[in-house]
């Protein structure tokens, strides 16, 4: 299968809109607009507004991860210059990753069902919030995107699992364009979660969606290739999944182990393992605990801040239960 | 490129478990709807839906312990253990990563979620604990299937609500025709909960008592659950160990309509039907039944007919919706609607559309295979997905040439 090529990019960060961290970011202090938090600092975009960034028309039920990924897609489209018009909406998809959607909009509705005057009392406008595949639907109408369109709830790994999905669709011929990215919110739920699970550090939040091609297609001439990523392999089976995946991807890459310069993975104990001798990005270290987002927030450091990770460079992420991924990342400088 | 088969069906469904009673249910047209006993319904004028009460994890997984698990990840995990006992196959000694599991949801870990939302009303976000997050990602509907099955390639659930079983099958079907799997299992899964009953009740689409799908005076969807999953292999794969397949799965389109975030757009759902059938290369014409997205709703029955006018012209194959027996079975609905085509192709029968009793004129002359099933030959059929967000996705299953 080719490889693909990036040749545009949309973000959201706690750097800001459109912004990657240069560094490790610094918790700010949340206040009390997310209710009450397991730690007062987090890496939070404080001040991103849905309604200053996209307008009012048709965005007043989205919550905010839908808020977050609908302005990462917008300005990777933007980033890409992917036209998209009546002759090119049906060849555009767009894949994203996700955990469970929104927890907080979906723990939401199903407090309402306990704690209004009758079960059937919640918010008709709020119900579609509730389902995993809302951002992907509400930035197809946003943008007018009318090809494939797909999540992938694969929390860790949802990244490369989406970029598997995306390289699929265009070696395929379902798509001549994908965008792929993943998009998590900061909010109580996701904070405390963090903290039940026992993570060092906070939670965090961010989007990065990225416009991704066949390596063997012919260049759209205003869009320049960014960086590539020749090899992508996501599988299950724990230490021997992640070994097999780092092994196919280099392989397939045309490299050897010790061509690997950098790693971009959420964390430590996600690489660990392979015995890279590579200069680690842990994405956590810089976003804070951002689960289907971190690889994405990785790779859109990496085109924002050239210097963050060496390369070629190995994405790779795992799941408690047992999922594991591998990308090779190129980029070009 | 290599010929993707159906040779295992595994359904997990409240008109029955197992593909010997699942297809007896559909032939006599049984009904799975009854009184709601998984969680309070007390406080709902409406109080019926599709659940699977005679599910028992513990007597259908092999390796999962069912504490560890989510309802939805059980279902989803069964359904495939009774699939590949259903298609003689042994995941075990498999190349690695050449046989996965993709599966479809809407809501993931709907009852989790539920358990987690009570932690927090009861004592405060403080309340969450460890063991009942950590069951919450949907990833692990699909890794729950490939650590009960051992299965060691692309372990993947797709999310894009009340089609995401086609998406799945779809996906699935990618990975053994580019000859990236051998094995795959695909399909979907959902629990009935709480708060999906309320939020279909408050936007209206829910009946109180039947879903009559294609019926003048339907009233809408009773919420379902199951887990229907079924083996899709290559034919080399398949013809190498002897195995018996189903049917063969020729294709599939995808789109979105990019319109609004609920309501069926006619002319998408019309262009993904014209896109499945050019991806499967068959014309409308050779379609002998077409297995309905049929949730009940004025807006989607409507909605679905005219697109079926549209792409079939004014004399289309029979329409059936096997919503009106196991109610809205939401990511798993368009599995077991695959499973139900694969027995329709395998035994040359159609599932009819139960509950009906009055035409609706302004759906022309739609058959909708009124409450009998029907004993014909099926050579290709359609199955039929929409969802929330305007993902559409359909897949062609054929009979074995």
């Amino acid at each position: 299968m080719s490889g693909l090529v990036v040749t545009g990019w949309g973000a959201v960060t706690a750097a800001g809109t459109g912004e990657t961290a240069p560094a490790p970011l610094t918790p700010v202090a949340v206040g009390d607009r997310f209710g009450e938090l397991p730690s007062p600092a987090a890496p939070v975009l404080a001040d991103f507004d849905i309604r200053a960034e996209l307008g009012r028309k048709g965005t007043g039920s989205y919550d905010r991860v839908t808020g977050l990924a609908v302005t990462a897609c917008g300005r990777a489209l933007e980033s890409g210059s992917v036209a998209v018009d009546d002759l090119t909406r049906e060849r555009i998809g767009l894949v994203l990753g996700t955990t469970v959607g929104g927890f907080a909009s979906t723990s939401d509705y199903s407090r309402d069902t306990y704690v209004q005057e009758k079960p059937y009392l919640v918010n008709p406008l709020l119900f579609p919030n509730t389902v995993m595949n809302c951002a992907a639907g509400q930035a197809a109408i946003k943008y007018g995107l009318k090809g494939v369109n797909s999540t992938v709830a694969g929390g860790p790994l949802a990244f490369h699992q989406a970029l598997g999905y995306a390289a699929t669709m265009l070696e395929r011929g379902y798509a001549d364009v994908m965008l792929v990215g993943c998009a998590e919110e900061f909010s109580a739920h996701r904070a405390w979660q963090s903290a039940a699970l026992d993570r060092t550090g906070p939670a965090g939040e961010g989007a990065a969606i990225f416009v991704v091609e066949r390596a063997d297609a012919a260049r759209r001439p205003d869009a320049p290739v960014l960086a590539e990523i020749p090899a992508t392999a996501s599988a299950f089976g724990g230490d021997d999944a992640l070994t097999a995946c780092a092994d196919r991807v280099i392989g397939e890459a045309g490299l050897d182990p010790a061509d690997i310069a950098g790693i971009i993975a959420a964390g430590a104990a996600d690489h660990e393992r392979l015995g890279l001798r590579a200069a680690p990005l842990h994405v956590a270290e810089w976003y804070g605990h951002c689960d289907a987002a971190a690889p994405a927030l990785g790779l859109a450091t990496v085109l924002g801040h050239p210097d963050a990770v060496a390369t070629p460079a190995l994405i790779v992420a795992r799941t408690p239960d047992g999922g594991a991924g591998a990308a090779v990342l190129r980029s070009r400088r | 490129m290599p010929d993707v088969l159906v040779t295992g069906l595994g359904p997990v469904s409240s008109i029955g478990i197992g593909a010997g009673e699942f297809t007896a249910g559909l032939r006599a047209g049984r009904s799975g709807v009854s009184e709601i006993t998984s969680f309070d319904a007390s406080g709902f004028p409406y109080r019926r839906a599709g659940e699977v009460t005679a599910f028992e994890a513990g007597e259908l997984l092999d390796r999962l312990v069912p504490e560890e698990w989510g309802r939805t990840s059980s279902l989803a995990a069964a359904a495939a253990r009774l699939a590949v006992t259903d298609a003689g196959w042994d995941p075990a000694g498999h190349e690695p990563g050449r046989a996965g599991a993709v599966v479809g949801t809407t809501s993931g870990e709907s009852v989790v979620m539920e358990t987690v939302t009570r932690q927090i009303i009861d004592d405060g976000f403080a309340g969450m604990t460890p063991d009942v997050v950590g069951k919450l990602p949907a990833g692990r509907l699909a890794h729950g299937v490939s650590a009960e099955l051992g299965l060691t390639g692309e372990s993947m659930t797709l999310a894009t609500a009340c089609s995401a079983a086609n998406y799945a099958i779809g996906y699935a079907y990618d990975l053994v025709a580019s000859g990236r799997a051998d094995v795959m299992l695909a399909g979907g899964a959902d629990s009935v909960c709480r708060w999906a009953h309320a939020g279909f009740h408050r936007l209206g689409a829910l009946a109180a008592d039947v879903c009559t799908p294609f019926d003048r005076d339907r009233a809408g969807i009773l919420t379902g659950e199951g887990g229907a999953m079924l083996v899709l292999e290559s034919r080399e794969h398949a013809e190498a160990r002897g195995a018996r397949p189903y049917a063969e799965l020729l294709g599939y389109g995808l789109n979105c309509d990019a319109k609004h975030p609920v309501a069926p757009d006619p002319a998408s759902i019309a262009e993904c039907m014209r896109m499945a059938q050019r991806n499967a290369a068959v014309k409308p014409a050779a379609i002998d039944y077409i297995c309905a997205h049929g949730t009940g709703t004025p807006a989607n029955d409507a909605a679905e007919a005219r697109a079926i006018f549209e792409v079939f012209g004014p004399e289309p194959p029979p329409v059936s919706s096997i919503k009106s027996m196991l109610g809205h079975t939401m990511g798993a609905a368009s599995g077991f609607g695959a499973i139900a085509v694969s027995l329709a192709i395998a035994e040359g029968f159609l599932p009819p559309t139960i509950n009906w009793s009055t035409r609706d004129p302004e759906l022309g002359d739609l058959d909708p295979i009124p409450n009998t099933a029907r004993e014909t030959p099926v050579r290709v059929a359609q199955n039929n997905g929409f969802a929330f967000g305007g993902n559409n996705a359909i897949t062609v299953f054929g009979a074995l040439t």
